[in-house]
């Protein structure tokens, strides 16, 4: 009889999670609570820094998992702590007892309504950037469809290292993912100014750098650092965008037909709850607490409970792999004690 | 009768001549820092029949009577005039008395207080009999009012107030002979009344005193310490919350006149920060007291911290501040804490000056006889100007979105901060670029535009107007007809608009009309500040959330199933934090009409 493992979100960390416990011998069940694998990585349309496709990387992942039990379209019910482990009812009825939890609840995308100053919700012509990237997918949005576009704007940081909004964290991937984007944009309208506004680039991983070189080199993308202030609409229906290029030292107002948020990542509620049911503490950022921030990021507190992903920050997806596999050998140290 | 003079009026005497000195020389004072053109000003006012009724009426029924006082809580209103109004009878009764029945002692200012051990055997006329009963009843009223103020230190929710100060050393001094003064006197006459005479309360006493304890013996040690009880009480009483009696009465002639607070610690400013009685209504009423660390940060502690000169802390309280405004709605003598602190504010040297006389604000494209002016913090609420723009071409007014394409600050936020240069230079700006538009109305969405442009800017000949109260008129003269939804709002008194602008009909009217609205625990006046307030230059964004969360508690105590209010500050900054949908006033009555 194989041991179970409860892995609680059918994201990327989920799906790697699975895949290693399987190959160590255990019984992976994933929970998720959408129709489908993959989380939010399964909604992008291509990865950086190799303009990798998103789909071709979950499909991959998702191959490997089939011995795992996988419940879709269901919640975790309730978190019971046992002698010896933990009693998990999930929404369909079915109730696991198992020995170790991985949690990998994931992020959720900033509600960018909330920064009302940049209109998202009020005017036509302000879109996230999952907004784009379900275009690039499936190539339907009546606010790009056969519309000009000439000038075209992304704002980093939306949510993100903004006390206002509730959220001092940096979300690590929208300096590069706006990069791309802006480049992908380009690639579609040839003729179009593209701008992208930042308080400052973090482009720290492997070839990011190279590939904002390119953004400037290639494509012609102008970075403006400054954040906007405000966004009105004109009577035509396109954006003027009030800025401050703190370069120049001037503020800045440019007409756009198109504004892309770059929405980052805030804790999940839901893993707030999920923590709540077994009295895990929360991190003073808002996110799970690890055991430690620098070794032990894996490991809660309380014992069989282990974590892995952007449950308890915020991380790019090669990050997240790593610790998925980390977290598995973490579980496995545990239950062959 | 006995002899003239006694050597145990002496505490009393010196007590008395130290604080009538005090008083006159610090009002000669406090007159000399007025500047030059508020002190004629003042004078002027003085002099002037209405200006001159106005002060006595309202000397008489705030600092005898407390008529505010007897509004908020008429346990804390009969407290406070039993003992002023009490203590100003017996004062009074007692030169009554003299005049009648030792004319030739008026010129001592010492017998009618004391009179009963000067004078004796007095009540067997009519008049006397009815001189006696009314001084022991003022006593007995007078007695009854320390009574309660004794309870009032150990169950002060009795009274109304939850929190208080914590009186200083001189404070307690104060309170303490203050306390004494009048059973002492009670005791006094009490020895005395079989030779001098008294009414229903002190020769029943008397019988009850001399068979006891005698009299003789007793006599003379109780009227010396009533006499020191009154000379210490008058000694400390400049260096305590005591001294607000005296002030109150400089403070409301200063006022009635019409002055300006012109220097944090000089000439108004003072005298409001002596007026201040240290009651700590404003503790409660601060909004910053829902955090527990911010109760030192509230006027009560300003105005001490001011007295004590501890310019640190001044700095500390006058920066926090978010100036809604309530302490100065709630204050009983009217000390305007945030005009203070603005004043303080002023005072600070800055090392970069900004210059705005470079500004330019952008000339107005469109024009019509109505000019929306949206303003800062609308423009970073897109969604209240397009409810506003919506509305206006429901109703067919004809209207030009004057800063459409953006437009210069209205100066409030430098205001507060203390820059009143820079803010002038900025408001001129903006007053020209109105001027510019030729409109007849000037219509605002957000209350601290509303505010400003109506107490600073002087545009003549247009109407200033808050769009609540805008489309309250509209839908009265039947050119907006929204439609009535079940849902239950609740409004939140924004602080420019209600207590600033004194606004707080039109805009309940106007959500009547179209939905069914609740009342907040704390409303109106006493309306929680939603904590996003510009005015405040130190309160970082953890300590607002706090602030933000107990205003909403106190905003949805009636279970509404949203919030309606009209300022853009507080609808972004409670939407921050609120579990039900917040909406602009403006936003609500689009989407019924």
């Amino acid at each position: 009889m194989k041991e179970n493992v409860v892995i609680i979100g059918g994201g990327i960390a989920g799906i790697e999670a699975a895949k290693q416990l399987l190959l160590l011998g255990y019984s992976p069940i994933i929970v998720e609570k959408q129709d489908h694998l993959g989380g939010h990585v399964a909604e992008w349309h291509k990865l950086f820094p190799d303009m990798t496709p998103a789909k071709e990387i979950v499909d991959q992942m998702t191959s490997e998992i089939g011995g795992a039990n996988v419940f879709l379209e269901t919640t975790v019910s309730s978190l019971n702590r046992l002698s010896n482990g933990y009693s998990v009812v999930l929404s369909n009825g079915i109730a696991i007892v198992c020995r170790a939890i991985l949690i990998a609840t994931g992020f959720h995308l900033f509600d960018a309504e909330k920064k009302e100053e940049y209109g998202y919700g009020v005017y036509n012509q302000v879109i996230t950037n999952r907004d784009l990237e379900h275009w690039f997918n499936s190539g339907k949005d009546v606010r790009i469809d056969g519309r000009e576009m000439k000038k075209i704007g992304f704002v980093h940081c939306v949510g993100s290292r903004d006390l206002k909004a509730g959220n001092s964290q940096c979300s690590k991937v929208c300096c590069v993912t706006a990069i791309k984007q802006a480049i992908e944009m380009k690639e579609k309208f040839p003729d179009a100014e593209i701008y992208c506004f930042y308080m400052d680039l973090r482009l720290f991983g492997k070839k990011y750098e190279d590939f904002y070189i390119n953004a400037q080199k290639d494509y012609g993308i102008h970075f403006i650092r400054g954040r906007v202030s405000e966004v009105g609409e004109k009577i035509d229906g396109s954006l003027q965008v009030k800025a401050e290029d703190t370069l120049s030292g001037k503020p800045l107002k440019v007409t756009l037909d198109l504004l892309v948020l770059m929405a980052g990542m805030v804790c999940n509620p839901r893993t707030t709850e999920i923590a709540r049911m077994i009295h895990a503490d929360i991190d003073t950022d808002g996110f799970l607490r690890s055991r430690n921030n620098i070794y032990n990021i894996m490991e809660s507190d309380r014992p069989g409970i282990f974590l892995a992903g952007t449950c308890t920050g915020t991380k790019t997806v090669p990050e997240t792999v790593a610790e998925a596999r980390a977290a598995v050998l973490s579980i496995h140290n545990y239950l062959s004690r | 009768m006995r002899p003239d003079f006694h050597p145990f009026v002496i505490p009393f005497c010196a007590g008395m001549a130290f604080v009538l000195g005090y008083c006159f020389f610090g009002m000669i004072h406090i007159l000399f820092q007025l500047p030059r053109r508020d002190r004629r000003h003042f004078l002027l006012s003085l002099v002037n029949p209405k200006t001159a009724w106005k002060n006595i009426r309202d000397i008489f029924l705030n600092c005898l009577i407390h008529v505010k006082l007897w509004k908020r809580n008429p346990l804390l209103g009969y407290m406070h005039s039993s003992i002023a109004f009490g203590w100003f009878m017996l004062i009074l009764l007692g030169h009554v008395e003299v005049l009648l029945f030792a004319p030739g002692h008026l010129s001592k200012f010492y017998y009618p207080i004391f009179f009963n051990f000067f004078v004796a055997k007095s009540e067997e006329t009519i008049g006397g009999a009815v001189l006696f009963f009314l001084m022991d009843f003022f006593l007995l009223v007078v007695l009854s009012g320390i009574t309660l103020a004794i309870i009032k230190r150990v169950r002060s929710l009795w009274f109304g107030m939850r929190r208080t100060t914590r009186p200083s050393v001189l404070d307690m001094i104060g309170l303490y002979s203050l306390w004494a003064i009048f059973p002492l006197r009670l005791l006094a006459e009490g020895f005395t009344a079989h030779i001098s005479g008294g009414s229903f309360l002190i020769i029943p006493l008397n019988w009850i005193v001399r068979g006891f304890l005698g009299n003789e013996v007793n006599m003379v040690p109780t009227w010396w310490a009533y006499s020191i009880a009154l000379g210490v009480f008058m000694a400390v009483l400049p260096f305590t919350r005591y001294m607000h009696i005296p002030s109150e009465m400089l403070l409301i002639p200063f006022r009635n006149a019409g002055l300006c607070i012109r220097h944090p610690r000089k000439g108004f400013a003072k005298i409001q920060v002596l007026s201040c009685p240290g009651c700590g209504v404003c503790i409660d009423a601060c909004p910053m007291s829902a955090k527990k660390a911010n109760i030192k940060d509230t006027t009560v502690y300003l105005n001490r911290q001011i007295r004590r000169r501890n310019e640190k802390r001044i700095e500390e309280i006058s920066d926090k501040c978010m100036m809604c405004g309530k302490c100065t709605a709630l204050c009983q003598v009217g000390v305007d804490g945030p005009l203070i602190r603005q004043a303080q504010r002023s005072m600070r040297k800055y090392a970069v000056e900004k210059d705005y006389s470079a500004a330019v604000s952008p000339t107005p494209v469109e024009k019509a006889e109505v000019a929306y002016f949206a303003g800062c913090m609308t423009q970073l609420t897109p969604g209240i100007s397009r409810a506003v723009e919506s509305l206006l071409k429901k109703a067919g007014v004809e209207y030009a979105f004057i800063d459409r394409e953006g437009g210069l600050c209205c100066g409030r936020p430098l205001m507060m901060s203390g820059r009143i240069k820079e803010a002038r230079e900025l408001m001129q700006k903006t007053k020209e670029s109105i001027l510019a538009s030729g409109c007849k109305t000037l219509l605002l969405s957000c209350p601290i535009c509303y505010r400003v442009f109506r107490e600073e800017y002087e545009l003549e000949g247009i109407e200033v107007i808050h769009h609540s109260v805008y489309f309250y008129n509209l839908v009265k003269e039947g050119r907006l007809k929204p439609t009535r939804s079940d849902i239950h709002f609740v409004y939140h008194d924004p602080c420019e608009l209600g207590r600033g602008s004194g606004i707080y009909e039109e805009p309940r009217k106007l959500l009547r009309t179209s939905c069914y609205l609740v009342e907040a625990a704390k409303n109106r006046e006493e309306s929680v500040c939603c904590s996003g307030s510009l005015g405040s230059l130190t309160l970082g964004f953890a300590d607002r959330k706090e602030l933000t969360e107990a205003a909403l508690r106190n905003l949805t105590s009636d279970i509404p199933d949203a919030i309606a209010t009209a300022c853009p500050l507080c609808r972004s900054t409670f939407r921050r934090y609120s579990d039900i949908p917040v909406s602009d006033i403006a936003e609500v009555i689009d989407s019924r009409t």
